[in-house]
């Protein structure tokens, strides 16, 4: 295998985006090219993702997209997996890279939802759910989670505020990120007045509904000759599936494709987590991040909500957890997301995270999940 | 019973029988897997030879949500409660349960049973 990098990422500012997915796609693609020194020429191949093009009337956006960057010759398709689509366009990036069938790649994540209603954007949302089993039974996106939150209460009790305690550190990050959605602290008090929407989540415990739009460019060491940002050497990026129906699964306190893809991914890097210094996990909602936590093997199960309360996982703290805000706060367009926790990194790692700069930058980890855990993505990250 | 999931019920006969037919049908491995999923193959053990099955739809709420904001179709019966239950024989299935307002009216290991409805999905009451 080549040796594989992240030599180039941009995102725009999540929340709502006056333009079109494919716009917004296309702007935040040549600031990723641009950042990586390249030009559009130098793509080999496109991997876009776009779950919710039906949103806005419009499939078929890779070729859309190359022609826009003024390069409709090179070959492109479209990857879909919930909200890890992008994610998985990195790991198809990586393949074709390592595996020596392309020497830059192009990943685009976007996302337009916010000219839906709240009804309209819950039923899509719910699709990538089982219908017929899941959702036709009267389970939404936030009630799957939540229903996992029940019975890992049930078998690890938390009190209350642990839940809280994520949501509030994730948006004092968030307050930090030019590019978040919500950028502003919130309250214990805040959190408590908030709605409840699907019990034990009140309004606060769930990511929000966002547009937005991120952009990376995946290549060979040997082909880019002189990087002109610090490169991200991608250590692992590894994918793994899942039964979709959460009750047909062993046990409902945690994600059987986490689990594997973080065993799968520490055994390829050659890493321990105690090796890894941040991450960006896939909060959703605040129970996904402790879930996550135990789930990679960061803490034993049932540990990660009282390091939560210590402060581990702040952005000083011992281990930072989701610099950014997380899909929390940071926000969550579905197919922008796994890439935007690249970007992520390479702005911690290229010194260019501002205000939200964790301390140690020398390995990271970024963590994606496909809906409820059908699917699932870690890379592992180096810097170079 | 019997009958090979090849020649066994589709997901609108599922649908079918819980909505005209007041039965719950599932599939059931020689391994133990029992689910209502429709599949060809058992997801635990990769083994085809399934037997098409009606399950009791009797057993414990082992997780549950209490849905507020609904997709479309729930649209009318906010609030009310999502729930996994546990079957007596084996496997778990989903439904809801209406008019619960507050998780601590359905406590975890609280028994239901399936009550056929015109009402959409898969609908339990309390025993």
């Amino acid at each position: 295998m080549r040796e594989t990098w992240i030599v180039g990422a941009a995102t725009n500012r999540f929340g709502r985006m006056a333009e079109s997915a494919r716009e917004a796609a296309a702007r935040v693609a040549l600031e990723a090219i641009d950042r990586a020194g390249l030009t559009p020429k130098d793509i080999d191949h496109t991997f876009v993702s776009n779950a919710f093009g039906m949103a806005e009337h419009q499939g078929h956006l890779g070729p859309l997209l190359n022609t826009a960057l003024g390069i409709p010759e090179v070959p492109s398709c479209t990857i879909e997996s919930a909200c890890s689509s992008s994610s998985a366009g990195l790991h198809e990036a990586f393949v074709h890279v390592a595996g020596g069938f392309a020497d830059a790649v192009l990943v685009v994540g976007a996302e337009k939802l916010s000219h839906l209603d709240t009804l309209t954007a819950t039923s899509y949302f719910a699709t990538g759910a089982d219908f017929p089993f899941e959702t036709r039974n009267g389970a939404t996106f936030p009630g799957l989670y939540a229903t996992l939150a029940s019975a890992y209460r049930n078998a690890f009790p938390l009190p209350p505020e642990t839940l809280a305690q994520v949501a509030i550190k994730n948006h004092a990050n968030a307050a930090l990120n030019p590019h978040a959605h919500f950028q502003k602290e919130i309250s214990l008090e805040t959190y408590l007045n908030s709605p409840i929407v699907a019990s034990p989540f009140r309004l606060y415990d769930c990511c929000p509904f966002s547009d937005g739009a991120s952009a990376i460019v995946v290549a060979a060491k040997e082909f880019v000759r002189r990087p002109t940002s610090t490169p991200l050497v991608v250590a692992a990026s590894v994918r793994t599936g899942s039964i979709v129906d959460m009750h047909d699964r062993p046990d409902l306190w945690g994600l059987p494709a986490s689990r594997r893809a973080g065993e799968l991914a520490f055994r390829a890097a050659g890493l321990t987590p105690k090796e890894i210094d941040f991450l960006e996990v896939h909060d959703c909602f605040t129970i996904a991040e402790l879930l996550a936590l135990e789930d990679l093997g960061f803490y034993p199960r049932g540990a990660a909500g009282a390091a939560t309360r210590d402060g581990e996982t702040a952005r000083k703290g011992r281990l930072p957890v989701n610099p950014s805000g997380g899909l929390k706060a940071k926000g969550h367009p579905v197919s922008a997301t796994g890439v935007a926790q690249v970007v992520e990194v390479f702005e911690q790692m290229n010194g260019t995270a501002g205000a939200r700069a964790v301390a140690r930058t020398e390995t990271a980890l970024t963590h994606n999940v496909g809906a409820t855990g059908g699917s699932c993505s870690v890379h592992i990250f180096r810097r170079g | 019973m019997g009958g090979s999931a090849q020649g066994g019920h589709s997901i609108a006969d599922y649908v079918a029988g819980y909505t005209d037919l007041g039965r719950l049908r599932g599939f059931r491995c020689p391994c133990g897997f029992t689910t209502a999923t429709w599949v060809l193959a058992c997801p635990r053990c990769g083994g085809r030879n399934l037997a098409d099955v009606d399950l009791s739809g009797r057993g414990e709420v082992v997780a549950c949500s209490v849905q507020h904001v609904p997709s479309d179709e729930f649209l009318n019966e906010v609030p009310y409660a999502y729930v996994v239950v546990d079957l007596g024989e084996g496997g778990r299935i989903t439904g809801w349960v209406a008019g619960v307002a507050d998780p601590a009216d359905l406590p975890l290991g609280t028994r239901v049973h399936f009550h056929p409805s015109y009402k959409p999905g898969v609908q339990f009451v309390r025993d």
